[in-house]
């Protein structure tokens, strides 16, 4: 074979190899991921009163599992609090779930002007969280869902403020 | 001869040697492709946190964590316990760790690399088992936290006439499943 035509397929053979990796491991499969579990809690806020998250069917419903002793969690909600401010009119909401003590939770959400829901939840919100892909239990954990309640992304980690904006203008 | 300017003056234009440059590009390639794999998926709290225990005599028990490149404990949350509680454990004070400013909590004291703690049993009979219990939560230099994890090594302490011997990792049971 010719050495360039040889050096070509190896090329995009090793390049097409690169791409599947990416993909594999940028895509979750969220094929049967339901947010049935998710919309059945109701978590106290941090004045103590009981919300159930299915006040919030048919908004674009932003998830935030977070906790006032995760660094990466604190530093991304002032973003978080923008993009409510901006896109709240639109129909997105962002509702925080801190495994965490309501006090904690409370003087941190005051600090940062917080204006949307912060929720206190303990374990069984950590592993609602696994349940819906968050395999290390590890925070922050956020879930995009549509207005017809599906979950349209999960992401681990701080999300870049590009990263959300363009999952949530696809939605609006 | 074509000649390309450079900082340092003018250096003559080599010809592209086309046998070693794109194998070499395709196996840079496969490089990253293959670190993706391992720099994509974060460790879960017991791999990134390994603690491990062993006797280094009656009433001794030499404490371990081995904490994976890229990941740190806060020193504060580190806490041990033992099972059954009437063997008497003592922790001493905790080595020092790197001084971090957190914007919420202040001064806190973080761990890199290996930490060691050596931890007393008072009251431990000889023959008895125990149990090493060790709570500890931490962060991925990444972004990511964990939260508090448990973990756990038995260990068989010597019956009175023979000499120690040295355990090794028992069962690790992590507080989230």
């Amino acid at each position: 074979m010719r050495r360039r035509v040889r050096n070509a397929l190896l090329l995009g053979g090793v390049g097409a190899l690169a791409l599947a990796a990416g993909l594999w491991f940028a895509a979750p499969d969220r094929g049967e991921l339901s947010s049935d579990r998710l919309f059945a809690l109701e978590l106290p806020d941090t004045a103590g009163v009981k919300q159930p998250l299915k006040q919030w069917r048919g908004k674009i419903l932003v998830v935030n599992f977070w906790a006032t002793w995760c660094e990466p969690c604190r530093e991304e909600m002032p973003e978080f609090a923008r993009a409510q401010s901006e896109l709240g009119p639109r129909g997105v909401q962002f509702v925080g779930i801190a495994v965490d003590q309501a006090d904690k939770v409370g003087r941190f959400a005051k600090e940062i002007n917080l204006n949307y829901p912060a929720l206190v939840g303990g374990y069984e919100a950590m592993e609602l969280s696994r349940s819906v892909g968050n395999e290390l239990v590890a925070l922050p954990f956020t879930i995009v869902i549509d207005r017809n309640g599906r979950i349209a992304d999960t992401h681990l980690g701080p999300m870049k403020p590009q990263q959300l904006r363009s999952i949530l203008d696809k939605m609006l | 001869m074509d000649r390309l300017p450079t900082s340092t003056g003018l250096l003559p234009k080599r010809q592209p040697r086309d046998g070693r440059a794109l194998p070499a590009l395709a196996a840079a390639l496969l490089l990253v492709a293959l670190s993706a794999f391992s720099q994509g998926n974060p460790l879960p709290a017991e791999k990134a946190f390994r603690f491990s225990a062993r006797l280094l005599d009656a009433h001794t028990v030499e404490a371990r964590f081995f904490i994976a490149e890229g990941y740190y404990l806060y020193r504060d949350r580190v806490h041990f316990a033992v099972e059954p509680a009437g063997a008497g454990l003592s922790v001493p004070p905790l080595p020092g760790g790197q001084v971090k400013e957190d914007q919420f909590f202040g001064r806190v004291e973080t761990y890199r690399g290996d930490v060691v703690v050596k931890l007393t049993l008072n009251d431990a009979k000889p023959g008895q088992q125990v149990v090493i219990e060790a709570q500890s939560q931490g962060c991925a230099d990444i972004g990511l936290c964990y939260p508090p994890t448990v973990q756990r090594v038995t260990l068989a302490l010597p019956e009175a006439s023979v000499v120690p011997q040295t355990s090794g990792d028992g069962g690790k049971k992590p507080w989230l499943n």
